[in-house]
């Protein structure tokens, strides 16, 4: 299906097998290059080398991103996309790109993340610059329900209704034991270590125990600083997940919040972009409700 | 490496070179600025008193401390009246400061001192929200005039009743600190050429960070920073130390920074803050 969406044309491709994959993404990228347009791919391997190698000497015209590096947290793939964009117009070339965020093997929260990856991506690009991308889904091996979810968010740019309703959809209860605590302003260096100690009697390595502390200072000083003054923090453990979660009273007006680098002489926004950047995988949601982000590092 | 810390014990006090003494009664304060100048006069330094009230008390009843008069008038024991001396003119400016204590520090060593040994007592100046932006910057200053092996060592001593504000400025630019309520979320001190921070910069503590480091004055082409003894750095340290990296390179030097954590070097790449401020960091992060 193809649907022009002011400027920004966003299309899903549903494929059964490699070849009809390499058939129809590979003319997409052709007509791009025939074009002179910027072409830049991201996907997940071995897919990326099955196209590369099908593309043989018009490969090297095209810039190949490893999905599962640029996209291994879903909200970092927008920021991608931007970046992206910006180096082709000022290039002076119009923009194509292939972006296959949910593919086999992601785990069912991932894929979760990349369905409100691609609501967002309208909210992002639909009222900028003319661009066109187009989101490979393999319809013989993802589940049923995530392919009609591709369906539902390549049909069209999405209300603001929309956007905040994907942005206020609930997370599964916790499974298992949960540890919480509530903090306030001078709690937050409290909370911080305490998620240390957490991660590392998980046997997490250094640089992640880490990261994980930076990411609960930032996210407990939002709740402060944004979210009421106070909020409360959870941590558990599931299957293959360390998992932290903050709430608050507090509400993110923009859904997009955390996925764009703020510009330099902007004073906030930064904390919620760099927990996307570290942690595997973050899931933002809020709503007048309130608001939720529950960061999940893989074990 | 000079002495730095937190101190909870007035023993690891006396042979420091710049420690701020938060205090809770006149008591405590006598004790530990007793032994600060006791120290100073077994080491032949010149002392110097500052403070509002006069030297009268420091005096014990036996010890070097006894004769309090008979140091003055030989000398070894000089007094500065806070209130004459700032208070009433209203003139309190770091480059005046340093200016006196390097000039007094000489004057010592001319005759014959092994140095200058200060303890200053400066709750009024920093009780007065007016004036304790210039009394931190002269703390810094002065931090790095002790560090620099000058001669000049301070004790400065705060009552603990001036509030949280007030105590967390001044605090933070001494390498050793006491306070009962656990001190300063971060400290910042000269170490040879370099300027240590220790403690935790985050976003609550960015503004103050922010200040104290725009408040140096080095003009060198390199400025190095070692965040080697933080315990941890957020983004709004992080910001802070790019603001001031820009600020820097406004003035033609460049910002060092040594000590970084992977996690860091990681954020500083993640948040951009090169296009802040360009840094080079002298281990890469590991």
């Amino acid at each position: 299906m193809t649907v022009a969406v002011s400027g920004f044309q966003h299309d899903a491709l549903f494929y059964r097998d490699e070849a009809e994959f390499v058939t129809r993404v590979g003319g997409f990228v052709r007509a791009g290059l025939a074009g002179d347009e910027t072409v830049s791919v991201a996907l997940p391997r071995p897919r990326l080398d099955l196209l590369r190698d099908a593309l043989e000497g018009e490969a090297a015209a095209v810039t190949w991103l490893d999905m599962a590096e640029i996209g291994a947290n879903p909200a970092r793939i927008i920021a991608v996309w931007t970046a992206t964009l910006r180096a082709s117009l000022a290039a002076g070339r119009h923009l194509r790109g292939v972006g296959e965020p949910a593919y086999v093997g992601r785990r069912p929260a991932e894929l979760v993340e990349c369905a409100l990856h691609e609501r967002l991506l309208d909210r992002a690009f639909g009222d900028g610059p003319a661009w066109r991308l187009v989101c490979p889904y393999d319809e013989e091996h993802l589940p049923p329900e995530v392919c009609a979810g591709a369906r539902r968010t390549h049909a069209g740019q999405g209300t603001d209704d929309e956007h905040r309703g994907a942005f206020a959809a609930p997370l599964p209860p916790p499974s298992g034991a949960v540890l919480r605590g509530d903090f306030r302003a001078g709690d937050v260096p409290a909370v911080r270590r305490t998620v240390r100690h957490w991660a590392a009697s998980l046997g997490l390595v250094p640089d992640r125990v880490e990261s994980l502390e930076l990411a609960a200072a930032e996210l407990a000083t939002n709740s402060v600083v944004h979210g009421g003054g106070a909020g409360s923090v959870a941590m558990w453990t599931d299957d293959d997940a360390a998992v932290l979660e903050f709430t608050d009273s507090g509400t993110v007006d923009e859904p997009l919040a955390g996925r764009l680098l703020p510009a330099p002489e902007d004073d906030g926004g930064r904390g919620l972009y760099l927990v996307n950047a570290l942690c595997d995988l973050v899931q933002l949601r809020s709503s007048p409700a309130g608001t939720t982000v529950r960061v999940l590092t893989w074990l | 490496m000079r002495a730095a810390g937190l101190l909870t014990d007035p023993e690891g006090t006396a042979r420091a070179d710049h420690v701020c003494w938060v205090y809770e009664d006149d008591e405590e304060f006598l004790d530990v600025a007793r032994r600060y100048l006791e120290e100073g006069l077994a080491r032949g330094e010149r002392l110097l008193y500052v403070g509002e009230s006069g030297p009268a008390d420091l005096a014990t009843e036996a010890g070097p401390l006894a004769d309090v008069d008979g140091l003055m008038a030989r000398g070894a024991l000089q007094v500065l009246d806070l209130r004459a001396g700032y208070q009433g003119s209203g003139a309190f400016t770091p480059a005046e400061q340093l200016a006196f204590y390097e000039a007094a520090t000489a004057e010592a060593r001319a005759a014959g001192h092994s140095g200058l040994c200060v303890v200053a007592e400066i709750s009024g100046l920093a009780a007065d929200p007016g004036r304790r932006p210039d009394l931190v910057r002269w703390e810094h200053l002065a931090d790095e005039f002790m560090g620099s092996g000058s001669g000049m060592r301070a004790l400065c001593a705060y009552r603990g009743d001036l509030g949280r504000e007030a105590l967390t400025d001044v605090a933070s630019v001494h390498p050793l600190v006491h306070d009962r309520a656990g001190g300063p979320p971060f400290r910042s001190w000269f170490e040879g050429e370099a300027i240590a921070l220790a403690g935790a910069l985050d976003s609550f503590g960015a503004d103050r960070l922010e200040q104290v480091l725009t408040g140096t004055h080095i003009d060198r082409p390199t400025v190095t920073l070692d965040l080697s003894q933080v315990e941890f750095v957020g983004v709004g340290g992080c910001r802070a130390i790019a603001r001031w990296a820009r600020l820097l390179q406004d003035r033609g030097s460049r910002l060092e920074l040594t000590g970084t954590s992977r996690v860091f070097g990681t954020m500083w790449r993640i948040l951009d803050f090169d296009a802040c401020g360009e840094v080079s960091f002298r281990e890469p992060p590991s």
